[in-house]
């Protein structure tokens, strides 16, 4: 419809005057042989292609830069010690409650604290040197809530044990450990208490934003933290501090899944607490067809694709059901 | 500054890591040039001009660099201020006035240009004790340097009208111990070097051999003003050998135009 009226106007005083219309106008184009192609010149389902590059900070225990066409992302891993007598309401956990139990060290303590600055002249419309904005902050709570939620960095790798219990880790703190050793270490540790742990600090800047900045941002964590070796670290019981020794890989939990599951649709105050995964869908079908008006998921790797179709059926019945009860 | 986070970690201290053997000092090259720059221009494509630094580090074990980056935003038909630098205190007054004097500000009367330095990462490697006790802010000389060149890439990439391309460069009067008699070294690594009695950093005009801002800090041995001049010298070459680096980036960035066009 504009495409006639834009021909006398530059394409790209139209994009600016009418921003819009020249999406549109892009992607149904008026000469039906021409194939619809976004402004940027790209498919719609096509992605830019992501160009990772680690290790590039050299102070930093791991970081990473990723490219994501015109946004820029680096991210930077600094592990700091912390006390178990600093942490308020510490309780020491058992070797045996690995996964299964309500403690979650590194939430409860607080051991990653991931944080996203855009205050970095990196689009126009982030100023700089102002708090937060509240885009930075939802992006910083996001990544946090997903961090803990995914399980991804192994808690027990984050223990730092008196010396004794060290020296004996030391040797299986390799590079490449596998789960036998990994087993090996719970039993080593299981007499010696933890004396303190590693606080990962994970700090994201936006050299370039154009768009898409969750989505850059925990790829430019995962490879950060991927690459982040921290060095191996025990508790000295004679200066009473944390002393360190070269390096060793945090390497990221592969965890093991159980493979039986259970659904539990519209759970009581105790099975909540006993979840590690919640899904909670939106739907509106007061139309013909039904509409999602949101899909939540948090924790957990167990739905998939075909789960998610089942919530959502599982959803429209419920909505019948609510729908009786308010008519 | 202080308000950027709102993810705020642990209640309790955390302290970085120490190591039970502490690791070997790092050994002071002698070098009678500037460390390796690495100069790009355009690597923000939403602002007007942007620019990214990198120096090289000299050794090997510590593979450090200085990164800057630099974004820039001009702003034409707001207030006539020429320029605003929103960084740390000192770092941001000086690297003003360094820029000042370089910016023609009668072409674009009330306009002004944001300039935002971004440090990624500094010289001080907090993994070394020994380079954690910097307390006199000697590595600020060199970040300095930095951003006077970066920015000064930056502004002329927006295309500003300029008068000269600034650059930075730092000379430094360092002594390993009170014995030996102390030497100027030109772009001085403070964890190498034992002790820095004084340093110079300066910005610089090359073509119309001008010094937009000066900053000297520290105590020279008696009142030798020949010291202080060589240091002054030191910190010009070192001026003149960042922005050879300018230029050719420059240069490069203006062909690659052409090559599209």
């Amino acid at each position: 419809m504009a495409t006639s009226k834009s021909m006398t106007l530059s394409s790209t005083t139209f994009a600016k005057l009418s921003p819009h219309p020249y999406l549109l106008a892009n992607l149904q184009p008026a000469d039906p042989s021409t194939t619809p192609t976004r402004t940027n010149g790209r498919q719609p389902s096509q992605t830019r292609t992501p160009y990772i590059n680690t290790s590039s900070l050299s102070h930093a225990h791991g970081s990473a830069v990723v490219r994501n066409g015109d946004t820029t992302v680096i991210c930077g891993v600094r592990g700091e010690t912390i006390l178990t007598s600093a942490i308020p309401n510490y309780r020491a956990p058992s070797p045996s409650d690995d996964s299964s139990s309500s403690l979650d060290e590194a939430r409860d303590y607080d051991l990653l604290v991931p944080n996203i600055e855009l205050a970095t002249g990196c689009a126009p419309n982030f100023l700089p040197g102002v708090p937060p904005t509240t885009l930075a902050q939802t992006l910083s709570t996001r990544v946090y809530s997903l961090l803990h939620s995914s399980k991804l960095v192994d808690v027990s790798r984050l223990r730092i044990y008196p010396e004794e219990a060290g020296k004996e880790n030391k040797e299986e703190d390799d590079e490449k450990m596998d789960e036998a050793e990994e087993i090996d270490e719970y039993a080593v540790a299981e007499d010696k208490a933890v004396k303190a742990y590693w606080v990962l600090y994970i700090d994201v800047l936006f050299i370039s934003f154009d768009g898409n900045p969750f989505d850059t941002a925990w790829t430019a964590i995962l490879a950060a933290l991927r690459d982040t070796k921290l060095p191996f670290a025990y508790w000295d019981a004679d200066r009473e501090m944390v002393l360190c020794k070269p390096v060793f890989t945090a390497k990221e939990k592969q965890k093991k899944g159980s493979g039986s599951y259970w659904i539990l649709v519209d759970p009581d105050r105790l099975e909540e607490g006993l979840c590690d995964e919640t899904v909670t869908v939106v739907v509106d079908k007061l139309g013909r067809s039904t509409k999602i008006l949101g899909i939540s998921k948090h924790g957990g790797t167990v739905v998939g694709p075909e789960l998610t179709k089942k919530m959502v059926a599982t959803a429209e019945s419920r909505w019948e059901q609510i729908h009786a009860a308010i008519e | 500054m202080a308000d950027r986070r709102r993810i705020n970690g642990p209640v309790g201290a955390t302290t970085p890591p120490i190591f039970d053997k502490p690791a070997k000092p790092a050994v002071a090259k002698t070098r009678d040039s500037i460390r390796k720059i690495f100069l790009k221009t355009g690597i923000t494509p939403s602002a007007s001009g942007s620019a990214y630094l990198e120096l090289e580090n000299p050794n090997p074990k510590r593979t450090g660099n200085t990164s800057l980056k630099l974004m820039h935003r001009s702003q034409r038909g707001k207030d006539a201020v020429t320029c605003e630098t929103r960084a740390k205190g000192i770092l941001a007054y000086t690297l003003e006035t360094a820029l000042r004097g370089a910016i023609i500000a009668d072409r674009w009367p009330k306009s002004g240009v944001d300039i935002i330095v971004t440090v990624v990462e500094g010289d001080q490697d907090r993994d070394s004790p020994e380079s954690q006790k910097d307390d006199e802010g000697w590595d600020m000389m060199n970040v300095l340097s930095g951003c006077i060149t970066v920015a000064s890439a930056a502004i002329a990439d927006a295309g500003i009208d300029c008068v000269d391309t600034v650059a930075g460069g730092v000379a430094a009067l360092v002594c390993k111990d009170n014995k030996t008699a102390p030497t100027i070294v030109m772009d001085p690594v403070v964890a190498e070097h034992g002790n820095i009695l004084a340093a110079c950093c300066v910005a610089y005009l090359p073509t119309r051999d001008e010094i937009t801002n000066m900053w000297f800090k520290g105590q020279l041995p008696g009142a030798d003003m020949i010291v202080y001049d060589k240091l002054m010298e030191k910190s010009l070459v070192a001026c003149r050998c960042a922005n050879r680096v300018i230029i050719q980036e420059l240069n490069e960035t203006v062909k690659k135009g052409q090559g599209i066009s």
